[in-house]
């Protein structure tokens, strides 16, 4: 079973206004746990809203969000008929049971929060404790874990953040651009999510800033076996670090995929308004210089080895 | 040769903390002349004193030490009038990161207004002034537009917009594509080209995305508050190693190029940073090996 599904949804904002804007139109599609999945699409794609609706932020105006196969919006109504056998409600009168389903429902709403773990664009702007491990600790306190536990969590964060011990008792905003992002990603990885889903996570950036959040990211997923969901622009990070990719456009899943699978279709990309990375578009070049050059070269690594087994073959 | 417009000498900043007893340089003895009409890139990594050297320019941040000259004020003299600064700042505009925390009117055309409007232009002067910037920047359309409504890539242009209407020399963006998605990259890029190639207006664009500084005349590597490096996009980026040891990386065509040669495969021809460059240098090589 995919981890998460997505079940004819739909969003509108500001409906039944002038300003009315389909965000998400009919979009079903699972995604598979255990992996890192890419999200892109241009600003307006839905991606965004895509993400909201993932821990419960935002509701779909049509259609079901499902984690684990269980919707996460569903109200007494909704689970009535399915739940009335169980032990714990049979044998209560309707109106017992409905009081008693609608309190487990908010028990998994406030759980939902602690499973799926959202990192907002620019999260370093939501940092606000007195040192750097009050601010990562504040996630775990809030999940009623006891000091001991509460400790090694944000230890273990620091590690996936590459934060060193020493800045733990630092103020967080005498940290520079790219720690206070890490701190405030490892907030969130701290309370251990098993869907972790993060908005531009390496936005403004310099290189090796974005080398150590995604690296800080795919090591949180292989060590944890997480879910991880990220919303990017940028076709060359998700080439690198993303097994799966859904490509969104106009409130529609245009490709879902593994990378393999949706990067084979670059030229469609490219039209629906995405940044196509620099060999991307040299491949296509070479291609219409007349070179043999397959469409599914996407890294830099990719054309490294091929341009040299051509380039070898064509001198002997 | 043009006129030298920032003619920088043993620049030094400092920020001061815990009342002047704790100093962090953010600039050390930076030296660097550009010219008018030049398009001149800066990059380094966050927190190497780019921004700094930004804030320098139009004396939001005050010199620590050395000289600092732009378009003939002195920027080091501490009896500077304020007369002279009011008319300096008006001849360097700022372009910042964020869109939203620049606009200040709730009408596009307003909130181009609102700079000369500060400077007592005349009425039909600066109906002028604003119809002219807007259609630069190619948002004309947009006046009356509220400016919240509009795409990140717009706001910016009206950003511009807002700098443009007060008849700058030189403008500078601090890093004003980061928060961009690549259509408004876009969008800012070719309003940058433009000012520079059709109005020969200075142009500082500090930015992190390598691909931006490939389009540049000149690249600027700022490390540790000091100048590493200083040429032209290929040239800075012929020097691979170096950048990496600064947290800077070469934009993916170079790096494939210096790879394919490490492998031992001759491709003649200079550092190459863009993929039309780099499309025309493996063509040649390809041609020759498959006619030998």
């Amino acid at each position: 079973m995919d981890k998460i599904c997505l079940e004819h949804v739909s969003y509108v904002y500001s409906a039944g206004t002038p300003f009315e804007q389909k965000a998400l139109d009919d979009v079903t599609l699972g995604i598979r746990g255990g992996c890192i999945t890419g999200i892109i699409g241009h600003t307006g794609s839905g991606k965004s809203t895509m993400m909201q609706l993932l821990n419960g932020l935002a509701k779909p105006s049509a259609g079901r969000v499902l984690l684990d196969g269980v919707d996460i919006n569903a109200d007494v109504d909704d689970v009535f008929e399915e739940w009335k056998g169980q032990p714990q409600y049979a044998s209560l009168s309707r109106h017992k049971a409905k009081r008693a389903m609608t309190a487990e429902l908010k028990k998994r709403k406030k759980e939902l929060c602690f499973r799926v773990g959202l990192v907002m664009q620019y999260p370093e702007y939501q940092l606000f404790e007195e040192t750097v491990y009050r601010d990562i600790a504040y996630g775990p306190q809030n999940m009623g874990l006891s000091e001991e536990e509460i400790r090694e969590r944000v230890l273990e964060a620091a590690d996936f953040t590459d934060i060193d011990e020493e800045l733990l008792n630092k103020s967080p905003f005498d940290l520079s651009g790219g720690q206070k992002r890490r701190v405030a990603l490892a907030g969130v990885m701290a309370m251990r999510p098993e869907v972790l889903v993060l908005d531009e996570p390496a936005a403004g950036l310099d290189p090796l800033g974005r080398t150590y959040i995604f690296g800080g990211i795919r090591d949180y997923q292989r060590r944890t076996g997480s879910t991880v969901l990220i919303v990017s622009h940028s076709m060359e990070d998700m080439a690198k670090y993303s097994d799966d990719v859904i490509v969104m456009a106009n409130a529609r899943v245009l490709r879902h995929g593994t990378r393999e699978e949706v990067f084979a279709h670059v030229d469609e990309l490219a039209e629906s308004g995405l940044d196509i990375p620099q060999i991307t578009r040299l491949m296509k070049l070479l291609r219409e210089r007349g070179l043999p050059i397959p469409k599914n070269i996407y890294t830099v690594d990719e054309a490294v080895s091929y341009l040299k087994k051509l380039f070898g073959e064509v001198a002997r | 040769m043009s006129n030298v417009f920032i003619h920088a000498e043993n620049l030094s900043y400092s920020y001061e903390e815990d009342g002047g007893k704790d100093k962090h340089p953010a600039l050390q003895n930076f030296s660097v002349d550009i010219r008018e009409g030049e398009y001149v890139a800066v990059l380094g990594h966050n927190g190497s004193g780019k921004s700094t050297f930004a804030k320098l320019l139009n004396l939001i941040l005050e010199p620590t030490d050395g000289i600092l000259t732009v378009g003939g004020v002195d920027l080091t003299d501490p009896d500077i009038e304020d007369a002279v600064l009011l008319e300096h700042r008006r001849r360097v505009g700022m372009v910042f990161q964020n869109p939203d925390n620049q606009l200040v009117a709730t009408i596009v055309e307003q909130d181009v207004a609102f700079g000369p409007e500060n400077l007592g232009v005349e009425r039909e002067e600066l109906r002028r002034r604003v119809d002219s910037a807007l259609e630069t920047v190619g948002m004309t359309q947009y006046a009356q537009h509220e400016p919240h409504r509009l795409s990140g890539g717009q706001k910016q242009r009206v950003a511009i917009a807002g700098v443009l209407a007060m008849m700058p020399k030189c403008v500078v963006f601090d890093e004003s594509t980061a928060m961009l998605d690549p259509g408004g990259r876009r969008e800012v890029l070719d309003t940058i080209r433009m000012l520079n190639r059709e109005y020969g207006m200075t142009v500082l664009n500090i930015t992190h995305y390598m691909n931006e500084a490939a389009e540049a005349d000149r690249v600027i590597v700022i490390n540790d508050g000091e100048l590493l490096m200083d040429g032209t996009p290929d040239e800075v980026f012929s020097r691979r190693e170096e950048l990496r040891e600064v947290g800077l990386e070469v934009p993916q065509c170079t790096e494939l190029i210096h790879r394919l040669r490490r492998e031992g495969i001759s491709l003649e021809g200079d550092t190459v940073s863009t993929p039309e460059a780099c499309a025309a240098l493996l063509e040649a090589a390809y041609t020759k090996l498959s006619k030998s």
